[in-house]
């Protein structure tokens, strides 16, 4: 194997704090990138810009370690059908450097998914950036779902312009150290962002979050939710930032987070940061961390559940949810492979059965 | 429609300058030699003057941090003199306190509160506390309020300072923590035997007059089990052009199953950097309490810290920053609970106007052992321009599966329905602005000593010009 | 007499510091319907949540039996798996888990129910439609952001999912439209059909009782039981209400 580099400041959030309390980034080790010669297929430049929460170093890495390139362009005013699949496939070492511009009032749905069935040693990783032009729909989906020794490497970078509407929909289920960087630049006005982030995070796994929503434009609204699992030793940072930037008048920015600790020797590090340069506007967090709520326990309870079937339920649901909103086959099949390893074969064919896309046909 | 002006904090209450009559100015800047100079005038022990050295050391070494943080540009220690001493010895009658100075106090108001609601009273000067006196029922029950310096001249209590001092807050803590402990001088040393509670509380008021001088008192605080002691602290300085400086440090021991207030109203001049440092550890079913208001200042450091070591212990922040131009306050707490059962509450509101910015930073770390451990965070900012900046940035490490905390922020500015609604009930826009302003104030103002709430009115004296245009 | 399903005898109960129910007996037979009424704060729904086992009430003194076993010191989840069931006035928000993940999980882990998936998420369909619930609820995070009536027909789809041998049906009527009254009436009707269960209903509104042939009606006032009799019980506290209770137990309480 050829040697490694360290990238030492991954997901680097545009507030940071006392740097004893290790909040600030994370530092990972990666394979210095193959030689592939000088003819990359490059990214038309227009890209270089976009912030993708995963910091300059990261992403300069994952450029490097991509031979070739894709650009895909959503022409102005059509609904692309079939969704873009970003497709790492870890047993293979993958790294992806994908651009996407979805035009003026285009749709489109983007799946980034990471799976790998066998345990193995890789680092992986897919860097996305998206322009989303006047009113175009963008809908994102992320499904990191690796096993073993598994590293990944994930920066999502979008740039929205006048009433566009971008949902991302994150599933962190699984990898021995996932570092995922999210950057919004809401820079038109009413340009929306809605973020669900769901994890479950497992013995000796580490997941590394960096969220990033900069309201340019007026009336912008950011809504991050985030909501996950914590396993006996893992450990997890979730960083997010709302930057109300002077001149975002009437924007609004919530985060919402719910961390449910269910195991020991867990590390649970959160820094949720509003950033206020402007007097019109609104940002909002919230977050619970803990255990099951006494009210909703006891309502599990009494339909017949023991405290450990309600905290597996809980793990269940993570899986249950990714299928439900899984709109192909690439992105189902990770997810189910995954709730194999870690609810059992049962629970993962019962879920298949009633919830993957053939049951629907999609979502 | 015109913006409404909210006025700026009226300051005209703490700013004139007295004369530097006969005061001992020592050169700027830092030097050993500095150093030795006052550890001798003050017939230190041995042990003091080698940690001041070993503080000077460390503050050459140690850089302020590059990733966070206000600017302290315009913060020259080659233009700050380390030691200033009023040419006044410390006394406990007001009357043998040199007139100039005594009209300061006077005029801050110091010894009519003594008269009328305090325990016990220290003043200083510069950086030197020219005024101690306690009541002598107080004192009677075994209760000492004194300076460190007095206190290491005297055999029984200097073991009992030894122990403590240093302890909580490390030299190594920051760059002004070292610089503190290099330079200190004067100070507020308050033990409270076990079960014994004061009546009244405890106030040490610190004035900075010199100009580009800076300020490092020491105050160090232990209460033994079950006694129970409010102190506050009072501290403001006239304006000047260039930059002053305070690294203050508060050391509290809190015995288990006892009782500990401190309330801080910081009126600081806007040409001084302040670096504080603040810090309690508080022992099984013990509880603490910080009230904080930060009103004045051209940067501050401020996080007061409390460690909840013992089981069953809790603690309280309340804190209110007002913010206006040319100020950048970085403001919070810190919390470490390490005990079971601990509880934590932190409430906090900030006001930015005119350009000033307001940063809340806070940390809660929940360690492995804290089981049942509770914690809950309340920032609300208050922003009332669009010119002015609001930051929250708070963190959170959370190592222990039974423990559970609640964090809520909110920044927003006076909402246009609620104007609309008081003005539909006959209030002008104005008062209706400076309803909402005091509002919000409210719950933290409600927390302060009764003079300082008044003060703290007067403070945000909220005086509303133009109309609905 | 029919065989007695379950039997209350000589209940106090409350938290810590308040006792709120004092000295209840009450015995309900296999396939009896069974009516508790009366006003505001008496009490009901506490005698409810304590049948149940829920833990935010602690029993002082007095058994509860269920099928003829004393299940006093049970927990909720074994009296849930043993055949009772509460629905709640005021169902659970659990934000993040798909309703179907939870009903899926309740019904599989009784043998009695066990299914295929295939088949489940059909029957959960055609439960839904019955009760005229949107199917697009079932992949929503269980009754975060539904509506009142949502809530509570969520509540009666688990009722006939899981065919419980007793229901105790807290309040299901409040705050109900007309048309969602009709849909749950209907569901309590289809329980009592299907699964033959028992039935304790807990209201204070004569409504949701109009479709359905009570056995007995019980008053509480105080945390005490001071009447039980006949279905006709109900017509009078219809007309009368329940002044007449509470002046006979005076101010002893």
């Amino acid at each position: 194997m050829a040697g490694t580099i360290q990238l030492a400041h991954v997901n680097t959030p545009p507030a940071q704090t006392w740097n004893y309390l290790r909040i600030n980034d994370i530092a990972i080790e990666v394979p210095v990138p193959r030689e592939q010669g000088a003819a990359f297929n490059r990214l038309p430049r227009i890209f270089d810009g976009i912030e993708c929460g995963i910091g300059d170093e990261a992403r300069d890495w994952i450029v490097a370690s991509t031979p070739d390139a894709r650009y895909i362009e959503v022409p102005a005013r059509t609904t692309r059908v079939d969704p873009i699949v970003v497709d790492i496939a870890a047993e293979r070492d993958t790294a992806a450097d994908t651009g996407i511009c979805v035009r003026e009032g285009a749709e489109a749905t983007i799946v980034i998914v990471a799976g790998a069935a066998l345990p193995g040693e890789a680092t992986t990783s897919a860097l996305t950036r998206i322009i989303a032009e006047r009113f175009s729909k963008v809908h994102i989906m992320e499904i990191i779902a690796l096993s073993g020794s598994f590293r990944h490497l994930e920066g999502l970078g979008v740039d929205a312009a006048h009433g566009a509407h971008v949902d991302v929909r994150q599933y962190f289920l699984g990898g021995k150290t996932v570092a995922a960087g999210f950057a919004a630049n809401l820079a038109g006005d009413d340009a929306t962002v809605e973020l669900s982030c769901r994890y479950l995070v497992g013995t000796g796994e580490t997941l590394d979050i960096n969220h990033i929503v900069r309201a340019r434009g007026r009336n912008t609204r950011e809504d991050m939710a985030v909501s996950g699992m914590l396993a006996d030793g893992s450990t997890k940072t979730l960083r997010e930032t709302i930057d109300l930037i002077h001149g975002a008048k009437g924007s609004q920015g919530n985060e919402a987070e719910t961390v449910l600790i269910a195991g020991e020797n867990i590390r649970n590090k959160t820094l949720p940061v509003i950033l206020c340069d402007e007097d019109d506007v609104a940002g909002n967090h919230g977050a619970t961390i803990g255990a099951i709520s006494p009210e909703q326990l006891a309502y599990l309870q009494v339909r017949g559940l023991s405290e450990d079937e309600a905290v597996a339920l809980f793990a269940r649901s993570i899986f249950d949810d990714a299928l439900i909103h899984a709109p192909e086959a690439i992105s189902a099949a990770a997810v189910a492979q995954r709730a194999e390893a870690v609810l059992g074969i049962e629970a993962s064919r019962d879920s298949l059965e009633a919830l993957g896309t053939d049951f629907f046909g999609g979502v | 429609m015109a913006r409404t002006h909210v006025q700026d904090i009226n300051r005209s209450l703490y700013d004139f300058v007295m004369p530097e009559v006969d005061a001992e100015r020592y050169a700027d800047g830092l030097t050993p030699a500095i150093v030795r100079a006052i550890s001798e005038k003050k017939h230190e022990p041995a042990w003091m003057l080698e940690m001041r050295l070993e503080a000077l050391e460390r503050y050459h070494t140690m850089q302020m941090p590059a990733n966070w943080g206000p600017s302290t540009k315009g913060l020259d220690l080659n233009h700050i003199s380390t030691y200033v001493a009023p040419n006044a010895k410390r006394t406990n009658s007001w009357d043998d306190v040199p007139a100039d100075i005594k009209e300061t106090f006077e005029r801050l108001g110091i010894p009519e509160a003594e008269r009328e609601t305090l325990a016990g009273v220290g003043a200083q000067y510069d950086s030197e506390i020219v005024y101690h006196n306690m009541r002598e029922s107080v004192a009677d029950q075994g209760v000492i309020y004194t300076t460190i310096e007095d206190a290491l001249a005297d055999p029984e209590l200097e073991p009992v300072v030894r122990k403590h001092f240093g302890t909580l807050i490390p030299m190594t803590e920051h760059k002004f923590s070292a610089l503190h402990y290099a330079v200190w001088s004067g100070s507020s040393f308050v033990y409270v035997p076990a079960g014994v509670t004061l009546p009244f509380p405890l106030q040490s008021y610190f004035r900075l007059n010199a100009q580009g001088a800076g300020q490092f008192e020491h105050t160090l605080i232990i209460v033994e089990e079950g006694g129970n002691l409010h102190f506050i602290e009072g501290c403001s300085a006239p304006k000047y052009n260039v930059a002053n400086l305070h690294a203050g440090a508060v050391e509290i021991f809190v015995g288990s199953g006892a009782h500990m207030r401190y309330s801080t109203i910081e009126n600081w001049s806007k040409n001084m950097f302040n670096l504080n440092t603040k810090r309690a550890t508080v022992g099984a079913d013990a509880h603490m309490e910080w009230v904080s208001g930060s009103f004045g200042s051209h940067v501050s450091y401020l996080y007061p810290s409390t460690i909840l070591a013992g089981d069953n212990s809790d603690c309280e922040f309340t804190g209110i920053t007002f913010a206006g131009a040319t100020q950048d306050l970085d403001t919070g707490c810190k919390v470490t609970m390490n005990g079971k059962n601990t509880n934590a509450s932190v409430n906090t509101k900030s006001i930015s106007k005119d350009g000033g910015i307001n940063t809340f930073r806070s940390s809660v770390i929940i360690g492995p052992r804290a089981e049942n451990a509770r914690a809950s965070v309340s920032c609300q900012s208050l922003m009332l321009d669009d010119m002015s900046r609001s930051d929250t940035i708070p963190a959170m490490d959370v190592r222990c599966a039974g423990a559970s905390v609640g964090h809520e922020a909110t920044i927003g500015r006076i909402a246009d329905e609620t104007v609309f609604y008081l003005m539909s009930r006959g209030c002008s826009e104005g008062e209706a602005r400076t309803m909402v302003v005091n509002g919000f104030a409210n719950p933290i103002s409600k927390e302060l000593p009764m003079e300082y709430a008044v003060e703290m009115n007067n403070l945000i004296k909220l005086e509303m010009e133009g109309a609905i245009g | 007499m029919a065989e007695t399903l379950l039997r209350v005898a000589g209940l106090s109960a409350g938290v810590a510091d308040k006792t709120i129910l004092h000295n209840v007996d009450l015995e309900i037979a296999r396939g009896e319907a069974h009516v508790l009424m009366g006003p505001n704060g008496a009490g009901k729904s506490t005698l409810g949540h304590v049948i149940m086992g829920d833990p935010a009430f602690e029993v002082m003194e007095g058994s509860i039996l269920f099928d003829g076993a004393d299940i006093t010191e049970k927990s909720p989840t074994d009296r849930s798996l043993a055949g009772m069931f509460l629905s709640y006035q005021a169902p659970v928000e659990v934000p993040g888990l798909p309703l179907y993940t939870f009903l899926r999980t309740i019904c599989q882990m009784r043998p009695e129910l066990k299914t295929t998936a295939r088949k489940f998420r059909e029957e959960v369909g055609a439960l839904a439609d019955e009760l005229d619930l949107d199917q697009g609820l079932i992949m929503r995070e269980l009754n975060v952001g539904f509506s009142g009536g949502e809530k509570k027909k969520i509540e009666m789809l688990q009722l006939l999912l899981l065919k419980p041998q007793l229901a105790i049906l807290d309040e299901t009527d409040s705050g109900l439209d007309v048309d969602a009254l009709s849909i749950v009436s209907k569901g309590i009707e289809a329980y009592r059909q299907r699964c033959d269960g028992s039935l304790l209903v807990i209201t204070h509104n004569t409504r949701i009782l109009e479709r359905l042939e009570v056995d007995r009606t019980h008053i509480m006032v105080r945390g005490r039981l001071v009447a039980d009799g006949p279905a006709s019980l109900i017509g009078e506290i219809d007309a009368h209400g329940f002044e007449h209770y509470e002046c006979e137990l005076g101010d002893e309480a």
